[in-house]
């Protein structure tokens, strides 16, 4: 892969994002909330580029537009104005029932809390993508997901529903879910927000050798350093704008630019 | 629908139907009795009795709703109720509060329903007197003694809110904290002492009504037996019935397809036993009394048929047969319509309740078309289950009921069971209606869950 510095692609909008290394972007993104009187700008012109096999994180105090940015980029959420790319589509031009089938193949996601069906077991939930898609995974999609399930640790858990299971194990099952289908980018919102701090880490591990060990694209939203220095590379948004994008950081470099963002603040 | 409006159109519709009855009853004696008023007691205490069976029924029926309609709702606030219990009210606090809650829906029920009742026989009684059909006497539509109907009302919804508040109990202030997926209320209560009580009145009663079945055919007295039977079998049945749904659930469940809505749909109501039993289980009742009555009539005919040589007594007794079927089966009907409402209430609150498991099937690519088939074919997979059931349970108990009264009558022995095809036809678009009617609310409101909600933390 090709690194990109962070801006070379603005100003070169011919070269199609997939061209360019990127796994989803977006320009000029605008996002206001509410009628014109009580409006609350979220996202104010913000343009950025997920590269294509990294671990990205996106930083920022509470408020600063991080999840808005986020269900934007996933097809969850409309902009006010701007694009948004996932490779090559342009997923602000599409209707409801394309971004669903969209998310279904094309996406995967990790939430902070409440990531799966309670009234499916643990195979249900990772086979979950694929049920919603009518078919049953390939031979080559099996072994894969197996292999998931055993990297995950989740083999004995199979039958298991999901209140039986920890909150570290319920999220190693969302990330088995969201890699079974490979996709092209997973997105996670504060994945660790609601774990302890080890099984926090774990989670961690666990997305950061999935983009090493075989190139999976994701996007995590978080406000913690420790999380993000996890990360290839961390974009720090306040008051809805980018502010900062630093390649691989220590947590306490991270935290020295989140109290930096504060005090300007 | 809320919960609420749910309990009080329940309490409005019993009450409705106790008061026309009685004053049914009333004109009905005035009419028999023309111009003799010295008759009038005696026809009308007979009348009483056959009313008195009939409104007990519904307001039996719609206890039964009205406790599951409330425990629904007290499963849907856990949280809420863990909270208050966290900064120190009391559950005995909590529950009273339902119970008040209760009782004021049902007197407001009650009296509702009263009124709206009396008015509406008011008008089909001036139309019928100027239509000719009935003479114009003097009706007196107002007693004393319809404060009995109102007054069982009220005081029925009241106690079916406390029972059915009973899991306030069992809320720990500790719910209001725990942010991963919690174990559901729902399936935290075991109770083995109502489910060995549940399957021993099921065993009793169905050995009382093979009793019955047999000793009526050399003893008119076989039938007390068999009533003895039949509600000590019906009585376990509606107390286990969190151990029967379930499985009738998963099999209709497994007929219905195996798409991921249809998985999805039959997944949720076998995981939750109690709630699916809960909102199934007075339909049930409904259909088994309406078939009960339906297959008894029948085979009482087709027993008097084989027995019976004159072609112009089997007409009398089919007639006979035919019009108490009918007036029966609107009493009965009225029972099951009961049911229905409490079967589509928890069928919205159910969809209202699981708003973040929607948002989340909806993030990960479920359509809005997917959505609404799975709240369509859980609707479908309660209706056909609940009504197969009730045919199922109605067929036997029908049919052990005229062995055990006319076994002796007939001396022909043992016949099949006749199954009137009206009652089949009636069932099955029965079904389909309330099936489709039941989803079109909490449909729209499912598709309307924004995929967001999923992502939103705590
Ligand atoms: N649905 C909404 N309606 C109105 N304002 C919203 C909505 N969602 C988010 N906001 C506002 O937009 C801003 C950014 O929110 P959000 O993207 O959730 O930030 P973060 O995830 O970084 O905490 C905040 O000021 C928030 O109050
Ligand atoms: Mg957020």
């Amino acid at each position: 892969m090709r690194p990109l510095a962070p801006d070379s692609y603005r100003g070169n909008m011919e070269n199609s994002p997939s061209e360019l290394g990127l796994a989803a972007r977006v320009t000029s993104l605008r996002k206001i909330y509410g009628s014109a009187t009580t409006s609350v700008t979220a996202l104010d012109d913000v343009s950025i580029g997920i590269r294509r096999g990294q671990f990205t994180a996106i930083m920022g105090p509470s408020g600063s537009g991080k999840s808005t940015l986020m269900h934007i980029m996933a097809g969850l959420d409309t902009a006010s104005a701007g694009q948004a790319w996932l490779g090559d589509t342009e997923i602000s031009a599409l209707d409801d029932a394309a971004l669903t089938v969209l998310r279904r193949r094309r996406i995967g996601f990790i939430f902070q809390a409440f990531n799966l069906v309670p009234t499916l077991d643990v195979r249900g939930n990772i086979l979950l993508p694929f049920a919603l898609d009518g078919r049953k995974p390939s031979t080559t999609e099996n072994n894969w997901i197996e292999q998931l399930i055993d990297s995950l640790g989740l083999a004995d858990r199979l039958t298991h529903r999901p209140h039986e299971l920890s909150g570290g194990q319920q999220q190693r099952v969302a990330i088995a879910r969201a890699l079974a289908t490979r996709p092209e980018l997973v997105f996670a919102d504060e994945p660790t927000g609601n774990l302890d701090s080890r099984s926090g880490r774990e989670v961690l591990a666990l997305l950061k050798a999935a983009s090493t060990g075989y190139g999976q694209s994701i996007a995590m939203v978080t406000h913690d350093p420790i999380a993000a220095s996890f990360a290839d590379r961390i974009l720090f948004l306040a008051d809805g704008r980018l502010v900062e994008d630093r390649e691989r950081s220590s947590a306490e470099d991270i935290s020295r630019i989140m109290l930096g963002m504060e005090q300007r603040a | 629908m809320s919960g609420r409006g749910a309990s009080l159109l329940v309490a409005g519709l019993a009450s409705a139907f106790g008061v026309v009855l009685l004053q049914v009853t009333s004109v009905l004696a005035t009419v028999i009795s023309g111009d003799d008023v010295s008759d009038i007691g005696a026809v009308r205490s007979a009348l009483s009795i056959v009313a008195v069976l009939f409104i007990t029924i519904a307001v039996y029926v719609s206890s039964i709703v009205t406790t599951n309609t409330v425990a629904t709702i007290i499963a849907g606030r856990t949280r809420t109720i863990a909270l208050m219990r966290l900064i120190g009210s009391s559950a005995r606090d909590q529950r009273r509060a339902v119970a008040k809650e209760g009782l004021l829906v049902g007197a407001v029920g009650a009296v509702l329903g009263a009124v709206v009742g009396t008015v509406l026989l008011s008008i089909g009684l001036w139309i019928a007197v100027a239509a000719g059909t009935l003479p114009d006497l003097r009706y007196s539509l107002i007693e004393p003694l319809l404060a009995l109907p109102v007054l069982v009302v009220v005081l029925s919804t009241w106690c079916a809110a406390w029972v059915g508040s009973r899991r306030v109990l069992s809320v720990s202030p500790m719910q209001a904290v725990g942010a991963a997926q919690e174990r559901s209320l729902e399936e935290t209560v075991r109770r083995p002492a109502r489910n060995i009580v549940a399957v021993l009145l099921i065993v009793a009663g169905v050995l009382f009504l093979a009793g019955g079945v047999v000793v009526g055919q050399i003893s008119e007295y076989g039938v007390l037996l068999g009533l003895v039977g039949g509600l000590l079998s019906f009585s376990g049945l509606v107390l286990g019935s969190h151990l029967i749904m379930p499985p009738v659930l998963g099999l209709v469940g497994r007929l219905l397809g195996s798409n991921a809505p249809s998985r999805l749909a039959a997944a949720n109501a076998q995981q939750h036993p109690e709630r699916s039993s809960r909102a199934t289980i007075g339909l049930v009742i409904g259909v088994t009394l309406i078939t009960m009555f339906a297959v008894a009539g029948a085979t009482f005919e087709k027993m008097m048929a084989l027995a019976m040589e004159d072609p112009s007594v089997r007409r009398a007794i089919s007639e006979m047969v035919g019009i108490s079927l009918a007036v029966i089966s609107v009493l009965v009907g009225f029972s099951a319509l009961i049911a229905a409402v409490g079967m589509v209430n928890n069928l919205a609150l159910s969809v209202l309740q699981r708003s973040r498991e929607i948002g989340l099937l909806r993030a990960l690519g479920f359509t809005g078309g997917q959505v609404r088939r799975m709240i369509l074919t859980e609707s479908l997979q309660m209706t056909v289950a609940a009504v197969a059931l009730g045919l199922a349970l109605g067929v036997v108990y029908g049919w052990a009921a005229a062995q055990s009264l006319f076994g002796t009558v007939a001396n022909i022995g043992f016949v099949t069971p006749a199954v009137p095809w009206l009652l089949v036809v009636l069932s099955v678009t029965g079904t389909a209606v309330l099936a489709v009617a039941a989803t079109i609310v909490p449909a729209r409101r499912a598709v309307s869950v924004a995929p967001v909600t999923a992502l939103a933390a705590g």
